[in-house]
């Protein structure tokens, strides 16, 4: 079985909100960055693929199991850290681990042993036996990722991974998603805001918006479609010399103080970008070739989808 | 990262489908409330109703003793010392106060904290949830209820020396704990997933109890009808004790129409229960 998640025009509504429209989404084994903005739909496709939820209309296969059907016997196979604050209150880290790898099916004695490894992978092994109220934000994370390895998943979905951790946190919790990644025996799916986040920990990505997929692919793939993008940085008055542009059939958009991104119009030689300065009276004084980055194509990805 | 240097290591070994996929919630329950500050003070203090009957037996069957000799007289019958034993208003009292420690917060807690996204990515479902926070609950009602229902029954035929007991004694005396039981565990239960806030259950929990009790003297002191004491948690419980054991009613109403509230009570608690569980885990 090659494909971990096949969905077939997979609907669902909140009242009368529709979260899902008409997702038809085919995911092979691997790493896979969720994105989308605010109420794109990710959460509810994570809860929707956890069994949560279940589709309005349309079908759907996680890891050869009928979505919506036998979900106990699909979560077994899945682990899921949350994005909420979540916990059970009362126990020590090694306890709740434990507690929550048995009730994924672990023996016992299995899961108590596995707390131990798990907790000391994710850096908490001096903390496990602080009651998990007491945790920090950052342990809190750690631990919610302690919790869904615990029973050793083979899909493995991270909501908002790295939320609310310090620089060095959010670094090390980059790193332990890389390092499972690199073992290749668990597929991933992070759902996050924070795209650099996501560009330095998956290869693949989905967007999504208005609860549609607007893009799917590789992150190179969709950088690609931005290549002829520049950075251009202009002395006198820009207001004529961009509606120029924009005449001429570039985009173009303000980033920070005097700081321009310019797309020319396909087949058009980036130096007429000069002429329409020399014409205008504004000299350019910074011109290269962009690095694209995931947010580019993100935001690209999401005007495009909206119909910008 | 200085740790991790051997990287993430898997596990080898099989998840085991159970059909008693909710025994860990139970057993963890459990363990907790065990563990909570004033258990013992509590346990005991359920467990006392027990050995002051406990006493009376062993006084009723050694007549040169003189002492606890009036609750001797009352208890004429085995009937009347088991339905006495289940159903006096201290065990009541103390039941109440049980369900307050040990279930007030089993659900709430998770409401609070935001637990159920925990739970419900694994291989649980919602009646597996419910059925092991319900059974701390029960647990704990019948440890104090049941269990020495049926060691006080021992203990008689020991100080009697006789083994001779009636079905219907026997069954009553298995019935009643387990009625009284599962109608107070599905309250707690239900009012637990009212709110997170276990301050405002375990009041909630109390009012039902004295509410009940002083809405059916009220009522009963205006129309002058003993069909009031129905909404009353403490004289269903005495009512249905005497319906169970076969004795004389203590108030003045068809003993069997107190099996009513107990069946009431548990049935709105498990349409309330499914009704919130089945939106917490679509909101987890």
């Amino acid at each position: 079985m090659d494909e971990i998640i096949q969905l077939e025009s997979v609907s669902f509504r909140y009242g009368d909100v529709e979260a899902i429209r008409d997702v038809s989404l085919t995911l092979p084994a691997g790493v896979f960055g969720l994105l989308g903005p605010n109420g794109a739909g990710k959460t509810t496709l994570m809860k929707l693929l956890l069994g949560f939820l279940h589709p309005a209309a349309g079908r759907g296969e996680i890891m050869g199991q009928a979505m919506g059907e036998r979900h106990k016997s699909l979560r077994r196979l899945i682990g899921y850290m949350p994005e909420s604050d979540c916990l059970i209150a009362g126990l020590d880290a090694v306890s709740l681990t434990a507690y929550l790898g048995e009730l994924s099916g672990m023996p016992r004695q299995e899961a108590m042993k596995r707390a131990h490894d798990v907790l000391y992978y994710v850096g908490l092994e001096e903390s496990r036996y602080r009651k998990v109220e007491t945790y920090s934000t950052g342990m809190k994370q750690r631990l919610k990722l302690a919790q869904a390895l615990v029973h050793d998943p083979r899909l493995l979905l991270l909501d908002e991974p790295t939320s609310g951790m310090d620089p060095a946190g959010r670094k090390e919790m980059l790193e332990l998603i890389r390092d499972i990644a690199r073992k290749g025996s668990m597929n991933i799916i992070i759902s996050s805001h924070l795209l650099p986040d996501v560009e330095s920990t998956c290869r693949q990505v989905v967007i999504m918006n208005q609860g549609r997929i607007a893009a799917e692919g590789a992150i190179a793939d969709l950088k690609k479609d931005r290549r002829n993008l520049y950075e251009i940085k202009v002395v006198g008055d820009p207001l004529p010399f961009l509606a120029q542009l924009r005449e001429q059939g570039w985009q173009a958009e303000e980033r920070d103080n005097a700081l321009f991104l310019v797309i020319p119009p396909a087949g058009t030689d980036p130096a007429t970008l000069f002429r329409a300065a020399h014409q205008r009276g504004v000299q350019i004084r910074h011109f290269r070739q962009s690095r694209i980055s995931l947010e580019d194509a993100f935001m690209d990805v999401i005007r495009g989808s909206n119909g910008h | 990262m200085d740790i991790r240097e051997k990287g993430y290591s898997r596990w080898e070994g099989a998840l085991r489908a159970s059909r008693f996929d909710w025994l860990p919630i139970a057993r963890n329950g459990v363990r907790a409330v065990f563990k909570k500050k004033y258990a013992k003070l509590i346990f005991s203090l359920c467990a006392s109703n027990f050995f002051i009957f406990l006493a009376a037996v062993y006084v009723s069957t050694k007549p040169e003793l003189k002492i606890l000799g009036e609750l001797v007289r009352l208890l004429k019958s085995d009937a009347e010392l088991f339905k006495t034993f289940y159903s006096n208003g201290f065990l009541t009292f103390m039941l109440i106060i049980l369900s307050v420690f040990s279930g007030a917060d089993l659900i709430s807690s998770d409401l609070k904290f935001k637990a159920f996204p925990l739970y419900f990515a694994r291989p649980l479902s919602r009646l597996d949830y419910l059925a092991g926070k319900f059974s701390v609950v029960l647990f704990y009602l019948l440890a104090f209820t049941l269990a020495p229902g049926v060691l006080l029954l021992l203990f008689k035929m020991l100080f009697t020396g006789s083994l001779a007991v009636s079905p219907l004694l026997l069954l009553a005396i298995l019935a009643f704990p387990i009625i009284e039981a599962v109608c107070l565990a599905s309250l707690t239960m239900a009012l637990s997933i009212l709110s997170p806030n276990t301050r405002f259950i375990q009041i909630a929990i109390f009012l039902v109890y004295i509410f009940s009790n002083n809405l059916a003297q009220i009522l009963k002191a205006i129309f002058r009808s003993d069909y009031f004491f129905l909404f009353s948690l403490s004289a269903n419980v005495e009512q249905l004790g005497s319906f169970l054991f076969g004795v004389k009613p203590a108030h003045g109403y068809p003993a069997w129409l107190s099996l009513l509230l107990p069946l009431a009570i548990s049935l709105l608690s498990v349409w309330l229960l499914a009704w919130r569980i089945r939106k917490a885990e679509e909101g987890a």
